[in-house]
C-alpha cells in the first residue's frame, strides 16, 4: 500500500525524532509481513492513517492531559453508546437471570418440544428435552459473558507480557519470543483448544482457559510494535537515566500510554472468546453442566426443520452479544483515534 | 350351487379381493415377512454411520464394519428369528452329546472371488485366527482346543469343556470366514484385504473413495443362484443425522440401520408414505442401557444409597423422553427377547418418598442448599442417548438431594476413566448382550472380568462369589433348562445388589424405503449378506 | 518483473525454505508433547468402537501401531518418517496419513480458495459503495450491517442458510460435497460440486467480508487524499477510471497480504463449517483426528497447516512485488 511508503520517504526527509526513521520504516516492513490478525487489529486502531509525526512521542504529562477529551469523545460516539447499552442489557439479564428464572435451567420441567405460546407457562417453549427455553436463553447469557470474558483477560495477560518483553528487551529475546509467537500462530486456534479440552475435561474453567491460552498472539504484535516505539521516546530514556529499573519502566512508563490500543483490542477478543465457546459448545465439547447458546443450538440442530426455532434464538442472542461488543471496539476505536474518525 | 358370475371371473375376482385385503391389511413392519417374487437387477443406496474403519469384521466389531463386512465375507451359518441355526457355508453340522465336539460338513463348489476353491483349510485358519485377534474370539472360542480337517469339505472343532453358546456364533457377523490364502504369513491388522475384502459372498468390492461411499457388485458366481437379485451397493457414509433425514425423503438413500435418523424425526418419517420403520433385526446387538457404580465410592458401595437412587428414576419418563417410546422398560441386564429373561420386577420400583427417607435413616441429612452429597457422572460418549440419560439423572438426583456434576469427554478419555484408572462415580453406557449372556452379560458381573485397561468389563468392582459360581456354571451347562435357572437366580441376585441400575433396552429402528424387501429375514437383520433383497421396479 | 527482482525472490524462498526446517522441527516436537498429555490411544478408541476387546488384542494393537514405544522413540520414529516425507500410518483408516490428507486436501482448498474469493469480491465492492458514500446514510448502514455479519457464529448462519435454502426453498443441498453413487460428467458434474459448494464457502466468508469492506473503506480513503490521485482528477480523467486504476491496485495491497493470512489459518473455522455441512475437509479430519487419537493424522494436518502459512506468506509478497513494484522483496 503505498501509504505505507510516502510517509516513509516523508519521515526520510522530514525532522523527527532520532531513530524514527528505522522505527517507521521497521513498522511499515512489519505490516507487511505480519500476521493477519496484527493487520486486522491495526485497521480498528487506524494504523494505516498513522503514519508521520506521532502526538504520543509526547510526556507523560501530555498524555494525561490527552485522554480527559478522548473520554469526552467516548461519550458523544453512537457506537460507544449503543454498544455499551445493549452490552449493559446483557450484562443485566445474566446477573439476575437467577432471580428471574429460579432453579436449574437445565431440569426437565414439561413435555418435550412444546411450541411457544403453546403453554402459558413456558413462553419459548420446551426443547427436546422437555427444558424451558426461556430459562436456558437467560442462564446462557452467563456462560457465554463468564468464559468470554475470562479468556480474553487471559490472553490479553500472556500476550501483553510477551508482547512487551519482546518490543522493550528486542535483540535475542525479541527474536525467540517472536519465533514462539509465529510458532502458535500457525497451529490452527480451534484445534489448539479443543486438544487442550481434550486434555482436561470440559467445564468452564478448563475452557477459558484453552481459549485464552490459544488467542495470545493476537494482542503480542500490537504490543510489541507499541513498545518499540515507545521504548526510543524522551520519558523512558528520563526514566532510564534516573536509574528506574526494568519493570518499573515497563508497568509505569510504558504500559499506561500503550493502553489504548490494548483496551480496544480486548474487546475483539471478548468477542472472539464467546464465538469460539458456542463453536466449541456447538460440537458437544462444552461444558454440559451449564447451559451455554451454543450446546442451545447444537441440541436444536437434529430438529431444524420442525422447531427451527431452538436454533434461531440462541443464535440471535449470540448475534447481539457480539455486535455489542464489536459496537464498543468500534466506538473505542473511532474515539481514541481522532485521524480516522475525521474522515467520517 | 348357482354362481352369480361365471366360474373363471369368480376366481379372478376373488384373487382381487384376497390381494386387495393383503395390501390393505399389511403392517407397515411386514417386510420381514415377504419373500415372494424377487425382482432382479437395480441398485441400492445403503446408509451407514459412522464410516467403517475397516471393511472386514476380522480385527473390528463396529457397529458400521458389520454392516459391511458381511456382504462380501460370509460365516459358517445363518439364523432365524427363534435362534435356530441355517446353512450357510455350512451345509449340515451336528454337536456330540457331550458338547466337546462340533462337526460342520461345508458346501461344496464354492469359490473365493479371486477364483480359489473355499475348504475346510480356510474354516480352520479362521477360526484358529479368529481366536487369536477377534476382540471377542478369545473368549467365544476359549475352549476349542483343535480344528481337525479331515477332508476338503470337512471341519471338526474339538473343546475341552463344553460351551453350550458356540453354536450361536457362527454367524457372519460374528465369525466371519476368511481366505486362508490372504493372511497366511501376514500381519492380520494392516494385511490390504481389510481395505478391499475379497471373499465367498454375494458381492464382490469394487471401490472405497474414503469420506465419501463403498461400491460393491453383483458376484455373478456365488453359489447360491440366482442369488443375489441385486446388481449393486453403493454404501453411503453420511455423517450427519439430519442430514440422513433429508436422503431418505428425496430417495437418495433406500435403506439404513441402527437408528440411522434422529429420534425425533421417526414420527414424521412413518407419515411418508413411501417410507417404512422395522425394529426387528437387532436381536444379536440389542443391549441394555444402564447406570453403573464404582462400588469403591464411598456413598455408593452403601445398598441404601444405591436402592435410593434407584428408586427416584422413573424408567418410563426415560422410555417416553429420552428414547421416544422407543425403548422396553426394563431391570435385567438380559434382553426381553432372551429366552433367560426373568421377568421378576425390580424390588426398587420409582417412588421419590422412600428414595428420601431411606438416605435420611442412612445418615446422609442435607445440607443448607438441600443437597447430601456430590456424585460425577460419566456418560459413555457414542450417540448423545447416554448424554440425555444423564441429564435426565441430574434432573431425577436432585429431587433426592445427590447433586450430579456431568462431564463430557472423548471416547479414549472415557475409556481411560473408566477401565483403567477407575477414575468415576457413576458411569451411563449402553451394554450389548451379543448372542449369549455368557459373552455380553458375564463380562461385566464376573470378578475375573475386573480388568485393568480392558473396555466393557466389570468396571464396578462387583464381587459376589454367589454370582461367580452361577454364571460360571451357566457357561458350561448343556441343559437348556438349567441354564434358565440358573440366569435366573444370577439376574434376581444383581437386581437386589445393584452394581448397576439396568434402565431400558433400546430400541433399533430400520428405516427403508417400500422398494426394498427382504432386508430382514433374520436377526442379524441388515447385517446379513443381503443375498435375498431386491428392490421392486 | 525485472531480473534483480527475480533474484530477490529467489533469495527470499531459499530464505524461507531454511527458515521453514525449524519451524516444522518446533510444530511437530510443540504438538507431539501436547498430544501426549491426552489420555488414552488409537488402541483404546479402536477397542471402544468393537464394543469389546480382550486385553491381548489390546496388547496387539498396541505393539502393531508402535504405541507401546517410549515417547522419545516414537518422537524420533515419527520425525526420521518425516526426513523421508512420509506422514506416517494412521491406525484408524489403515491407510498412510499423505495418501488421507491428499484424498482430502483438494476439498477443503475449494471451500477456502472459493470462500476467499467470495468474500474479497463482495468486501471490495461494499468498501468502494462505503467509501464513495463516505459519512453518508449508505456508508453507516453498510458499515452496521457488515458489523452484524462478522458478529454472526458462522456455523449458525450455516445452519439458518441451511434452513432457508435446503429446507424451506429446496434451492441448494444441504450437506456433502457431492452427490453419491451417481457418474456424473461434464456440465452436471459442475453444477452438482458447485451446488454443493455454494453455502459452505458462503458461510465460512461471512465473517472475513467484513473485514475486507472494512480495509478497502480505509484504504480507499487514505488513497484518495494522496496527490497523485488529484492529479488524475484535475487531469480530467473518468472517476470510475480513477478508482480502478489507481485506488483499488493500492488497496488490494492490506487486503491481499491479510487474505494470505487468513488462508492459513482457515483450517480451524472450516473445521466447525465442514462438520455442519458434512464436508470431507481436512478440518472435519482433524476433528476426527483428535478424538480418535490419531497423532499421525492430526500432527499431518497441523505440519500442513503450518506449510500454508509459509507458502501464503511467500505468495502474497510475490503479489505484491507485482502490484506495487516500488516495494523492496528484503
Amino acid at each position: 500500500m503505498s501509504s505505507n511508503h510516502s510517509p516513509l520517504e516523508q519521515a526520510d526527509r522530514a525532522t523527527v525524532q532520532p531513530g524514527a526513521n528505522r522505527l517507521l520504516r521497521d513498522t511499515a516492513a512489519e505490516l507487511e509481513r505480519s500476521g493477519w490478525r496484527h493487520q486486522f487489529i491495526a485497521v480498528w486502531t487506524g494504523r494505516f492513517g498513522r503514519f508521520g509525526p506521532k502526538p504520543r512521542d509526547a510526556s507523560p504529562e501530555q498524555s494525561e492531559t490527552r485522554r480527559w477529551p478522548a473520554l469526552r469523545a467516548l461519550a458523544r460516539n453512537p457506537s460507544v453508546v449503543s454498544g455499551a447499552a445493549l452490552l449493559l442489557a446483557l450484562l443485566l439479564i445474566a446477573l439476575f437471570a437467577g432471580r428471574l428464572f429460579p432453579g436449574d435451567p437445565l431440569d426437565i420441567v414439561a413435555q418435550p418440544l412444546l411450541a411457544p405460546g403453546q403453554d402459558p407457562q413456558y413462553w419459548l417453549g420446551t426443547d427436546s428435552l422437555g427444558r424451558d427455553v426461556l430459562a436456558e436463553l437467560a442462564h446462557g447469557s452467563r456462560a457465554s459473558l463468564a468464559i468470554g470474558v475470562t479468556a480474553a483477560l487471559i490472553g490479553v495477560v500472556i500476550g501483553t507480557l510477551v508482547g512487551a518483553l519482546a518490543g522493550y528487551f528486542g535483540g535475542w529475546v525479541d527474536d525467540v519470543l517472536m519465533r514462539v509467537t509465529e510458532l502458535f500462530q500457525t497451529t490452527p486456534s480451534f484445534l489448539f483448544v479443543i486438544v487442550i479440552v481434550s486434555i482436561g475435561h470440559p467445564s468452564m474453567t478448563v475452557i477459558s482457559l484453552a481459549i485464552g491460552v490459544t488467542s495470545w498472539p493476537t494482542i503480542t504484535r500490537l504490543v510489541r510494535a507499541e513498545f518499540r516505539s515507545l521504548v526510543q521516546s524522551d520519558f523512558v530514556m528520563a526514566a532510564r537515566s534516573l536509574g528506574f529499573g526494568h519493570a518499573r519502566i515497563i508497568w509505569r512508563e510504558i504500559l499506561p500510554n500503550a493502553l489504548p490500543p490494548i483496551i480496544v483490542t480486548t474487546s475483539v477478543m471478548v468477542a472472539t472468546a464467546i464465538l469460539m465457546e458456542s463453536a466449541l459448545s456447538f460440537l458437544g465439547m462444552g461444558d454440559p453442566n451449564v447451559v451455554s447458546w451454543g450446546s442451545m443450538i447444537g441440541d436444536g440442530r437434529e430438529m431444524l426443520r420442525t422447531a427451527w426455532y431452538l436454533t434461531a434464538l440462541p443464535g440471535g442472542a449470540l448475534v447481539l452479544t457480539v455486535l455489542a461488543l464489536n459496537l464498543l471496539g468500534d466506538g473505542l476505536n473511532d474515539a481514541l483515534n481522532p485521524r480516522l474518525s475525521e474522515r467520517s | 350351487m348357482r354362481f352369480a358370475l361365471p366360474p373363471r371371473r369368480f376366481m379372478v375376482a376373488c384373487m382381487a379381493a384376497s390381494t386387495a385385503l393383503l395390501i390393505a391389511g399389511s403392517p407397515i413392519g411386514a417386510s420381514a415377512a415377504d419373500v415372494a417374487q424377487p425382482v432382479h437387477g437395480g441398485t441400492l443406496n445403503f446408509v451407514v454411520d459412522p464410516e467403517p474403519p475397516t471393511l472386514v469384521d476380522l480385527t473390528n466389531t463396529a457397529v458400521p464394519t458389520l454392516k459391511v463386512s458381511t456382504k462380501v465375507t460370509e460365516g459358517l451359518l445363518t439364523y432365524d428369528f427363534a435362534l435356530h441355526p441355517g446353512p450357510q457355508l455350512a451345509t449340515s453340522w451336528s454337536v456330540s452329546p457331550d458338547g466337546l465336539q462340533y462337526t460342520f460338513h461345508l458346501r461344496h463348489g464354492v469359490k473365493w472371488h479371486d477364483g480359489q476353491d473355499f475348504t475346510s483349510a480356510d474354516v480352520a485358519y479362521s477360526i484358529e485366527l479368529l481366536k487369536r485377534v477377534h476382540p471377542r474370539g478369545k473368549s467365544t472360542f476359549a475352549n476349542v482346543t483343535q480344528i481337525k480337517t479331515p477332508d476338503a469339505f470337512t471341519a471338526v472343532l474339538v473343546l475341552l469343556k463344553p460351551s453350550p453358546f458356540l453354536i450361536k456364533a457362527f454367524s457372519a457377523s460374528e465369525s466371519p470366514i476368511v481366505p486362508k490364502h490372504v493372511y497366511e504369513g501376514t500381519d492380520p491388522f494392516s494385511n490390504q484385504n481389510n481395505n478391499a475384502p475379497i471373499g465367498t459372498g454375494p458381492f464382490k468390492f469394487v471401490k472405497w473413495v474414503r469420506g465419501s461411499y463403498i461400491e460393491y457388485d453383483r458376484n455373478p458366481d456365488y453359489w447360491d443362484k440366482p442369488k443375489p437379485y441385486l446388481d449393486k451397493i453403493i454404501v453411503k457414509l453420511i455423517p450427519d443425522a439430519p442430514a440422513r433425514s433429508i436422503a431418505f425423503e428425496t430417495g437418495s438413500v433406500d435403506l439404513g440401520g441402527n437408528t440411522p435418523v434422529p429420534l425425533s424425526d421417526i414420527a414424521r418419517l412413518k407419515q411418508n408414505p413411501k417410507l417404512g420403520i422395522e425394529t426387528r433385526g437387532y436381536e444379536f446387538e440389542a443391549g441394555v442401557v444402564r447406570v453403573e457404580f464404582n462400588l469403591g465410592n464411598q456413598y455408593l458401595k452403601v445398598p441404601a444409597v444405591r436402592q435410593a437412587i434407584a428408586r427416584a428414576i422413573d424408567r418410563n419418563v426415560i422410555q417416553k423422553t429420552i428414547y421416544y417410546g422407543y425403548a422396553s422398560v426394563l431391570n435385567s441386564p438380559i434382553i426381553p427377547e432372551s429366552p433367560y429373561h426373568d421377568t421378576t420386577p425390580t424390588p426398587y420400583p420409582f417412588d421419590v418418598t422412600k428414595a428420601n427417607a431411606l438416605l435420611d435413616a442412612a445418615g446422609l441429612a442435607r445440607n443448607g442448599d438441600g443437597v447430601r452429597f456430590t456424585v460425577i457422572v460419566d456418560p459413555l460418549p457414542i450417540s448423545d442417548i447416554p448424554q440425555r440419560t444423564a441429564a435426565y439423572l441430574r434432573s431425577a438426583l436432585a429431587k433426592i438431594g445427590i447433586a450430579v456434576t456431568i462431564r463430557n469427554q472423548d471416547l479414549p478419555s472415557y475409556l481411560r476413566r473408566v477401565y483403567s484408572d477407575h477414575d468415576f462415580d457413576i458411569a451411563v453406557n449402553g451394554m450389548s448382550n451379543l448372542f449369549d449372556p455368557t459373552v455380553g452379560v458375564q463380562r461385566l458381573y464376573w470378578t475375573q472380568s475386573i480388568r485393568h485397561g480392558v473396555p466393557f468389563t466389570n468396571a464396578s468392582g462387583y464381587s459376589n462369589p454367589e454370582v461367580d459360581r452361577l454364571l460360571e456354571q451357566a457357561a458350561v451347562e448343556p441343559d437348556e433348562a438349567k441354564r434358565k435357572q440358573l440366569f435366573g437366580q444370577f439376574q434376581q441376585i444383581v437386581e437386589r445388589d445393584l452394581p448397576d441400575i439396568n434402565l431400558v433396552e433400546q430400541q433399533q429402528v430400520t428405516v427403508y424405503n417400500k422398494r426394498v424387501h427382504n432386508h430382514t429375514t433374520s436377526p442379524d437383520g441388515l447385517d446379513s449378506n443381503f443375498s435375498d433383497v431386491y428392490l421392486s421396479p | 518483473m525485472t531480473s534483480s527482482n527475480l533474484k530477490r525472490v529467489a533469495l527470499r524462498l531459499r530464505r524461507t525454505g531454511a527458515q521453514a526446517i525449524p519451524t516444522v522441527i518446533a510444530v511437530v516436537v510443540l504438538n507431539f508433547a501436547l498430544l501426549q498429555l491426552v489420555p488414552g490411544d488409537a488402541a483404546d478408541v479402536l477397542a471402544g468402537e468393537s464394543g469389546s476387546a480382550t486385553a491381548e488384542t489390546m496388547a496387539m494393537m498396541r505393539h502393531h501401531f508402535g504405541l507401546d514405544l517410549t515417547l522419545w522413540q516414537q518422537l524420533l520414529t515419527y520425525l526420521k518418517h518425516l526426513s523421508h516425507f512420509s506422514l506416517g500410518f494412521s491406525p484408524r483408516f489403515n491407510t498412510p496419513v499423505m495418501t488421507l490428507i491428499m484424498a482430502r486436501l483438494p476439498n477443503t482448498l475449494i471451500l477456502m480458495v472459493s470462500a476467499l474469493v467470495f468474500a474479497i469480491v463482495a468486501g471490495i465492492i461494499i468498501g468502494v459503495a462505503m467509501a464513495t458514500w463516505a459519512g453518508k446514510w449508505p456508508d453507516r448502514v453498510l458499515s452496521f450491517l457488515a458489523l452484524v455479519l462478522y458478529s454472526m457464529p458462522g456455523f449458525w448462519l450455516a445452519l439458518m442458510a441451511i434452513v432457508l435454502f435446503s429446507v424451506k426453498l429446496g434451492w441448494l443441498p444441504s450437506g456433502g460435497d457431492m452427490t453419491l453413487g451417481v457418474n456424473l460428467t461434464g456440465w452436471d458434474w459442475l453444477v452438482d460440486r458447485v451446488s454443493h459448494a455454494v453455502l459452505p464457502a458462503l458461510a465460512l466468508a461471512s465473517f472475513f467480508v467484513a473485514i475486507y469492506a472494512r480495509l478497502t473503506r480505509v484504504a480507499m480513503l487514505e488513497v484518495q487524499r494522496q496527490d497523485y490521485v488529484r492529479t488524475a482528477q484535475a487531469k480530467g480523467l473518468h472517476p470510475l477510471f480513477i478508482t480502478v486504476r489507481h485506488v483499488l491496485r493500492n488497496a488490494l495491497l492490506p487486503i491481499t497480504t491479510v487474505a494470505g493470512m487468513h488462508l492459513g489459518n482457515l483450517l480451524g473455522g472450516a473445521a466447525v463449517i465442514e462438520t455442519v455441512f458434512s464436508w470431507p475437509g481436512l478440518g472435519r479430519l482433524a476433528l476426527e483426528a483428535v478424538q480418535g487419537r490419531d497423532y499421525n493424522v492430526l500432527l499431518g494436518v497441523l505440519l500442513l497447516s503450518s506449510m500454508l502459512v509459509i507458502v501464503a506468506n511467500v505468495l502474497v509478497d510475490l503479489l505484491h512485488a507485482w502490484l506495487d513494484p516500488r516495494i523492496a522483496l528484503h
